[in-house]
Formats: structure tokens, C-alpha cells, sequence
């Protein structure tokens, strides 16, 4: 009862606060409107933006805005997608080998580190100019940016094993695959989530990226034909919205596949 | 015996040492040869190999300086702002924990918004801040470091402001430490260590977040900007060499961090 009562307010807090938020952005819309010339490119009314979203008027290609936005939005997800599954199953090979063979951990472990040091998302021209495909670009820096968090994360899931667990494996004769189906395989299970969650938006971010770099369709690319004003500005806001509701919701999806893989485990979480 | 063990753990640190240098040459051998072109199908036009980019670098050392001067400005400057802010309100939470605990709910959700969206939006917000096109995109780029800077700032150190170690705040209040000095004594000392844990993310995050920024910027400077503009001009080797001057703000940035880690964490492992 009172742990319900106690969500419940925890629950009007969130609320409270998303409210907070809607109202500090239509106060800074008022204010916008009336001070400058065209609000609409700098911050227009949230209803503005839901209008748009149900207007019928075509903004181009005979195809309303929200028709655009759903179209390319398929585009870009799908690629960041493959990009995704790609990164994940190289980064727990990668993992596995190196958690198996020590001189392919000693070699890969310092460039794991070096990797998140450098800027990926920067380097997404060049990958464009040595693909040459701008869908290849999209599916390679989407494996990149995905690859090296689950990667590193799983890597300490195997090592938070204990010494012991490893001792008591030997002890009663497992075998080799027992070891890793029954004691290495579930424990590195929450930090491969853990790595999962970190990349699921980067990846969307860098597919929409990537999009930006070149035309021929995706998010990234409307959003920059839209801020050219080659098209309706409240394509740029909806694209603004649904790809932070997309980054949030693929956080939350990765998050629910675990709690399905593993509902034990981080029962808090 | 004692001897015998040294020796083998100098050894493994020999090759801990060895393994990455060897593997990372034996790459840089491949590519100057031109065998990693064949591997991966890129001609030597848009993948120079290294001797050129090296040489490029050179030949462009004063502009190269000058853009990386005014992205390491616009990651610094957002980094060292946002996570101070970011500080700041984990304060403001822990002294509030009802309110404040929903409110970085609601900060945490901007974890998962796209840079892209919020870069745009930053550029148009700022566009009468000044008439020096430079300094408003200026504070356009650190707005968007310093926004994300802020929010990793702010969960990770609520979490050290919270979750202390059992009982030491019961032992706080036995003592009947006024809750001032338990914030200084108790909870400022146990939040240190997850500062670290947030500039891990925000530091490389910082440099990413500027250069995807200065694409959106309305002035032309940053490393970022130059690999996109010298890649639309066919330049790639110069595009290369703004790519390895990324790298280097990357890593420096990073070892920085580790140094000051390093120190200020001494004796708590």
C-alpha cells in the first residue's frame, strides 16, 4: 500500500515536472513570437508543431509533413538497425575471444580504450567517401558506434566472474560449454544490457548523422532541406521530436528485452 | 621465489605493452603499403596513406591549429560549464531528494535526444545574441557540449550524493552533525569518485558533441567543419589530416583526465 502510494506521488513528481518543462517552453515561444520575425525557425508553440503533425496541407512530393517525416524516419531507423545488430554481435564476439585468448585481449583491449576516445561521429565524411554507398556509411558507423560499448561492457561481465564460481566449474567436471552456457554467458548478461542501452541511441544518432551528409532521403537529410527552408520548417521540428522520442523509446526497448531475457536479475531496475 | 615472480610479471607487462604496438604498426604497414586498401576497396585518393597525411599536416599546421583551437574552446569551455552546472543541481536534488529525484528523471530523458536535434535548435536560439557570426556560433557549440555535459554531471553525482555507504549517515546524525556539515563531510568526499564516472563520458562526449555541433554552426571553424568541407571539395587527404587532429584532442583530452584521476583518487582503490 504504501509503496504504491509512494510510486504514485513519485509518479505526480514526474508529472509535475514534464509540465514545468512544457510551460518553460511556451513561455519562451511568447516570448520568441513577439520579438522576432519568424518564429517558427527559432521556437514555435507546441501547438504549432502538433498541428502540423495532423495538418493535411502537402509540403512536397504531393506528401504531407508528417507523411515525409514517417517515410524517411523508416529509412534512416532501418539502417541504424542493421548497423546496430551488426555492432552487436562483432562486439561480443570480440568480447568472447578476448575473454578466451589473452594475447587478442592484450591487443585489442588498449585500442577498445583508444576508440572511445575518438570522435566517430566526426569521421562519418570519410567513411561516406571510402563506401561510397551512403546506406553502406550508414550500417558501418552505426556498427562502430554500437560495437565498441557492447564490446567493453560484456568484457567486464566476464571478468566480474568470481574465481571461485570458476573453481566449483572445474571441481565438478563441467565442460567447456557448460562453463560458458551455465556461469560465463548469464553473468555478463546485465552488463551487455548495460552496453546495449548506451549504444541504442548513439546509433540512431549516427544514422541521422549520416543522412545529413549527402541527399537521397533519411531523416538527417530532410532535417537539413527543411533548415534550408527547401520545405516546411515544421518538418525540422517533427523530425526534432520524433528522434528524441526514438532515442528515449530505443533506450526503454533495450530495457524491456532485458527485463524479458533476465527478469530476475536487477529486479530494481 | 620472490624473484621468479617479479619476473614473470614483468614479462606479462611486456606484453601487455608489446601485443597493441606490435598490431597497431603491423596496420600502419598494411596501410602505407597499400594492402589495407585492397582489404577494405578504397583507393589511396580517398584513404591517403600515412607518409602523405603526415606531410599534409605540415604543409597545413596553421590552419589545423587554428580549428583545433576553436573546438578544444568549444569542448572545454561546455565541458567545464556543464558539468559545474550539472554539479549544481544534483546539489539542488539532494537538498530537495522529493522534487529533485523526479526532475532528473525528466534530465535524464535528454540523454537519449539526438545532438542533431538540439544543435539546430542552438543555432537559431542564438542567432541575435551577437553580430559577430564566430562568437554567436561560439556560444551556439558550447550551449549543446555544455546542455549534454550537464546532464551526465547531474545523474552521475546525485547518485554519489546518495548512495552512501550503510549507516555512515545514521553515524552522521548520531552525532548530531548539522545537515551542512553532513553534505561537506559525507557526501561531497563520496561524490568524487563519481565525477570521475561522468567526465569518462562526458570528455570524449565533449569533443563529439562540438564537432557534430559545428556542422550545424553558421560559422565555418572546427576540425569537425573542415573534414565535412574538405571532403565536399574532394580534399581528402586534408580531410585526413583535420581526422588525425580529432584523434589528438581526443586522446589528450582523455589522458588529461586519467592524470587527474589518477591524483585525485589516489588511495581509494
Amino acid at each position: 500500500m504504501t509503496i504504491n502510494r509512494k510510486k504514485a506521488s513519485e509518479r505526480l513528481v514526474t508529472l509535475v515536472w514534464g509540465l514545468g518543462l512544457i510551460g518553460l517552453w511556451e513561455i519562451g515561444a511568447t516570448v520568441v513570437e513577439n520579438t522576432k520575425r519568424s518564429p517558427q525557425n527559432v521556437l514555435p508553440h507546441l501547438y504549432q508543431i502538433i498541428q502540423s503533425v495532423f495538418s493535411t496541407a502537402m509540403v512536397s512530393n504531393k506528401q504531407t509533413a508528417l507523411q515525409i517525416v514517417l517515410s524517411n524516419a523508416g529509412l534512416t531507423l532501418y539502417r541504424a538497425g542493421i548497423g546496430f545488430l551488426i555492432g552487436i554481435a562483432v562486439g561480443f564476439l570480440l568480447a568472447l575471444l578476448m575473454q578466451r585468448f589473452v594475447p587478442i585481449e592484450k591487443i585489442a583491449f588498449p585500442y577498445l580504450m583508444m576508440i572511445q576516445m575518438i570522435p566517430i561521429l566526426g569521421m562519418a565524411p570519410i567513411v561516406l567517401a571510402i563506401t561510397k554507398d551512403i546506406d553502406k556509411s550508414r550500417i558501418v558507423i552505426a556498427a562502430i558506434l554500437t560495437f565498441y560499448p557492447v564490446a567493453t561492457n560484456t568484457l567486464a561481465g566476464f571478468k566480474s566472474v568470481e574465481k571461485e564460481k570458476y573453481e566449483l566449474m572445474h571441481s565438478i567436471a563441467a565442460t567447456d560449454r557448460q562453463l560458458y552456457t551455465k556461469l560465463l554467458i548469464p553473468a555478463c548478461i546485465p552488463y551487455f544490457f548495460t552496453g546495449l542501452k548506451i549504444s541504442a541511441p548513439m546509433a540512431i544518432t549516427a544514422s541521422i548523422l549520416v543522412d545529413t551528409l549527402q541527399g537521397g532521403g533519411g531523416l538527417g537529410c530532410m532535417l537539413s532541406q527543411s533548415l534550408k527552408h527547401a520545405m516546411s520548417i515544421y518538418v525540422f521540428w517533427q523530425i526534432v521530436f520524433l528522434s528524441a522520442i526514438v532515442g528515449i523509446l530505443s533506450y526503454q526497448l533495450m530495457a524491456l528485452i532485458e527485463k524479458i531475457v533476465s527478469p530476475y536479475e536487477r529486479a530494481g531496475a | 621465489m620472490s624473484d621468479r615472480k617479479e619476473f614473470s610479471l614483468n614479462k606479462n607487462m611486456i606484453s601487455t605493452a608489446v601485443y597493441p604496438i606490435f598490431f597497431g604498426l603491423f596496420i600502419l604497414l598494411l596501410w602505407e603499403t597499400e594492402a589495407l586498401h585492397k582489404i577494405i576497396d578504397a583507393d589511396t585518393f580517398t584513404l591517403p596513406v600515412p607518409s602523405r597525411i603526415i606531410g599534409i599536416i605540415a604543409e597545413n599546421l596553421p590552419s589545423i591549429l587554428k580549428n583545433t583551437k576553436a573546438t578544444v574552446q568549444v569542448a572545454v569551455g561546455g565541458l567545464v560549464l556543464g558539468s559545474l552546472l550539472g554539479y549544481l543541481l544534483a546539489m539542488i536534488a539532494t537538498a530537495f531528494p522529493k522534487w529533485g529525484k523526479g526532475g532528473l528523471t525528466i534530465v535524464s530523458a535528454f540523454n537519449a535526444v539526438p545532438v542533431i536535434a538540439i544543435a539546430p535548435i542552438m543555432t537559431n536560439l542564438t542567432k541575435d545574441f551577437s553580430r559577430d557570426p564566430n562568437l554567436r556560433s561560439m556560444l551556439a557549440k558550447t550551449l549543446v557540449v555544455m546542455l549534454l555535459c550537464t546532464v551526465s554531471m547531474s545523474i552521475n553525482a546525485f547518485r554519489g550524493f546518495n548512495e552512501l555507504k550503510p549507516f555512515s549517515e545514521d553515524l552522521m546524525k548520531s552525532i548530531a552533525a548539522k545537515p551542512a556539515s553532513v553534505f561537506f563531510k559525507l557526501r561531497v568526499p563520496n561524490s568524487v569518485p563519481y565525477i570521475f564516472t561522468a567526465l569518462r563520458v562526458s570528455v570524449p562526449g565533449s569533443v563529439i558533441f562540438a564537432m557534430v555541433s559545428e556542422y550545424f554552426a553558421e560559422y565555418i571553424i572546427g576540425v569537425g567543419r573542415q573534414i565535412r568541407e574538405n571532403i565536399v571539395l574532394a580534399q581528402y587527404a586534408t580531410a585526413w589530416a583535420y581526422i588525425a587532429a580529432a584523434f589528438v584532442i581526443g586522446v589528450t583530452m582523455y589522458i588529461i583526465l586519467l592524470i587527474f584521476e589518477n591524483i585525485l583518487l589516489r588511495g581509494r582503490r
